[in-house]
């Protein structure tokens, strides 16, 4: 029987990369087909393609790790750099889109008044539910905290409640958020205001419902043993994300709704 | 006396296996066993039947979405002249 002389993992043939591939692109064609021709069929497909794809990869890593055992140090290693770098791109991503806020409102054009915020835009008031929303994220970033504490010295139950504890205020944010959007007294088509307003908060909110599924997804293998007090990344690699999605949240904050009310 | 000891330890055993109901049994060592098997499965194939359906039923929208997508583009490529 052959076995590897190394410790690094060479994966089983997959064919997720492919439906992976052709979900983007079932999604891309999907919303061009949506915008000309009135269509959401292509686009829904690839949705759907993209939720299994996802579904089974990542349940195929679990299998590889927990249960075949080929996340060992240097792989993990590797995960690590990974997951790291992932998030410097999406840092890059939100970059751009304070890159657009800042243009427009330190050099408010004529048309807007000259000033920011624009003439005719009421801003929201930043000390009532942003500030809630703060509050909430910063909480969230210290139980998510106590339940990597908790993993590392063994204890279940305490892991299992923090853990619930930051999905909860994740959607409790997610919910206040939905709520701020409905009762807005400015829309996305309101000038460069509504624009920035709405992709940034937008992309932002996007990723706080991600980071509370892939938490979530830890909760279930935390309930079922996945996690061992020495080797638990993928809960670290969610508290990473968690943590990104906070700090976007504190620039948004003082500099959209703060500094720009 | 003995009698005691009897009834002692069936309280133990009734108390003990009402405890592993309420929480879950950690069956991560049965799904080592299963997923370590020398079968020759691809890790997306080994967990059985079930991996098989969802494995078919995905690749088929690929295909399918594939052929769609080439047509909806030479559709669109082509332009219907009217008249």
């Amino acid at each position: 029987m052959a076995h590897q002389a190394h410790a690094y993992h060479m994966v089983d043939p997959s064919p997720w990369p492919l439906t992976g591939a052709i979900a983007a692109l079932l999604m891309t064609s999907g919303l061009a087909v949506w915008f000309h021709f009135h269509s959401t069929t292509l686009m829904t497909l690839g949705l759907i393609l993209l939720l299994l794809t996802m579904h089974q990869w990542w349940r195929d890593i679990i299998r590889e790790g927990t249960f075949q055992g080929h996340h060992t140090p240097p792989v993990q290693k590797g995960l690590r750099y990974g997951m790291i770098l992932f998030i410097t791109s999406e840092v890059f991503f939100f970059l751009g889109f304070f890159w657009a806020f800042y243009h427009s409102s330190l050099a408010p054009t004529p048309e807007l008044g000259g000033c920011w915020p624009p003439t005719g835009i009421t801003p929201l008031d930043p000390f009532e539910v942003p500030l809630l929303n703060t509050a909430v994220l910063l909480a969230s970033g210290v139980t998510v905290t106590w339940t990597h504490h908790s993993i590392m010295e063994g204890e279940r139950k305490q892991a299992i409640q923090s853990l619930t504890l930051t999905i909860l205020l994740g959607l409790y944010f997610t919910a206040l958020q939905a709520m701020e959007y409905y009762e807005a007294p400015f829309t996305i088509a309101d000038g460069v205001y509504g624009s920035t307003f709405f992709v940034a908060t937008g992309f932002h909110g996007l990723h706080v419902i991600i980071g509370s599924t892939f938490l979530a997804v830890c909760l279930l293998r935390q309930i079922q043993y996945h996690f061992t007090s020495e080797h638990h990344f993928g809960f670290e690699a969610a508290a990473w994300y968690w943590h990104f999605v906070d700090v976007v949240w504190l620039f948004l904050y003082v500099s959209i709704y703060w500094w720009g009310s | 006396q003995f009698d005691h000891f009897v009834t002692l330890q069936q309280v133990s055993r009734r108390q003990i296996s009402s405890t592993v109901r309420r929480q879950l049994v950690n069956k991560v060592p049965d799904k080592q066993k299963l997923f370590q098997e020398a079968n020759g499965m691809p890790v997306h194939l080994k967990g059985g039947v079930s991996d098989a359906v969802l494995y078919r039923a995905t690749m088929g929208l690929t295909v399918l979405g594939t052929a769609y997508v080439i047509y909806e583009l030479v559709k669109a490529a082509l332009p219907q002249k009217k008249g």
